[in-house]
């Protein structure tokens, strides 16, 4: 990169620094989403522990839509293009 | 001012002169002889196409689109008289006798390639899927209620979250075999008209809109005479029921880049390689 066409913005860098750090939680979150679901699958959970976990994950999900908004993001743009490999997180959620 | 030999494209000898106004500030486009090929190519500044030149201009989007189009169209010149092998965008030597020891050394391969272009033209297929177009459910629950995960309401409880984020995940997974089921379709058909099919990387959200993702995009090599097949084969997909909610979008007749490539090594300072 050549530098000389690059513009600096101290205000864009601490945006996109945020969306990083919450590509990353996000990240976190659908896997334990995930990992939540299999269990349930597995029927290896009793109702109240479904109820518990559901709330959790439920919570969570409310408090990303609530950082997101804070630092005037949208869910879809937390996301990493890696190339040929896709996306970090599969799209459309 | 010293001039390096910018190569456009590789010929047979013998085909029409070539009236397309190069890159800026070079003398005319012209040909240079190589046995039984020939280069299309132009003499121009040399210090505006080193490669810290040239890395420095093409991150001028404008610039780079400029150089781009300028190949394209001498390029597409070339061809309009002749098989035609076009090369990378950018590809320099330091004069006429270096550009012929490089071309010459791959002569053989260059004849290969313009032999299998020959009498061919590119077409670029791509699929879209329409996301306004509700997904087809597989079985059954015609009755159910309309898709639930569109409700507004927030889930109440853990479990209607979870069963909420089941719901999206199976939507995902549908969404994503109803893909790979279209471009498998379209792919076939295509390839019944096509002798040759090259997979491109798709396009992301941003250049096509978030509401129309990508889920295709391939180059096809069909021989002239048939794109009259092309057409009516892509006439018939478009009509085809298990493709409702894909567009399909062809675009060509195209020179064809896809199906022409000759990696050029050992060229003086720059091997051909696009920047």
């Amino acid at each position: 990169m050549t530098g000389t066409r690059v513009d600096i913005d101290p205000q864009q860098a601490g945006r996109d620094l945020a969306a990083l750090v919450l590509t990353v939680v996000e990240l976190l979150r659908q896997l334990m989403e995930r990992q939540a679901l299999r269990r349930l699958d597995l029927g290896d959970l009793d109702d109240g522990q479904e109820e518990a976990i559901g709330t959790t994950l439920m919570m969570l999900d409310r408090r990303m839509d609530e950082l997101c908004a804070q630092h005037g993001l949208r869910r879809e743009d937390l996301n990493l293009d890696l190339g040929p490999l896709g996306t970090l997180l599969p799209d459309g959620a | 001012m010293t001039y390096a030999t910018y190569v456009y494209a590789v010929r047979r000898t013998g085909g029409p002169e070539i009236h397309s106004p190069g890159h800026d500030g070079g003398g005319p486009v012209r040909l240079l002889p190589l046995g039984s090929l020939t280069a299309v190519v132009q003499d121009v500044p040399a210090a505006e196409f080193t490669e810290e030149a040239l890395r420095q201009r093409f991150t001028d989007r404008l610039d780079l689109e400029r150089c781009a189009r300028t190949h394209h169209r001498v390029v597409s010149a070339a061809a309009a008289g002749a098989a035609t092998v076009p090369l990378p965008l950018a590809t320099l030597y330091a004069n006429d006798v270096r550009t012929k020891v490089v071309l010459e050394e791959h002569a053989e391969r260059l004849s290969e390639a313009l032999h299998r272009v020959t009498g061919h033209v590119e077409w670029a297929v791509k699929v879209h899927r329409d996301t306004a177009v509700p997904l087809l459910e597989p079985d059954a629950d015609a009755d159910a209620d309309p898709p639930a995960a569109s409700a507004p309401d927030e889930p109440a409880t853990g479990r209607e979250y979870l069963a909420r984020v089941r719901d999206r995940r199976a939507t995902r997974e549908r969404r994503q075999e109803s893909a790979l089921d279209a471009v498998d379709l379209v792919d076939r058909v295509v390839r019944t008209v096509a002798v040759a099919s090259v997979r491109r990387p798709l396009h992301g959200v941003e250049l096509t809109g978030r509401d129309r993702p990508q889920v295709m995009n391939g180059a096809y090599l069909v021989p002239q005479d048939d794109e009259r097949l092309l057409s009516a084969a892509l006439d018939t997909l478009r009509q085809d029921p298990r493709l409702s909610g894909f567009a399909v979008e062809a675009s060509g007749p195209w020179v064809p880049y896809s199906f022409a490539s000759v990696a050029l090594t050992e060229g003086v300072g720059r091997d051909g390689a696009p920047a």
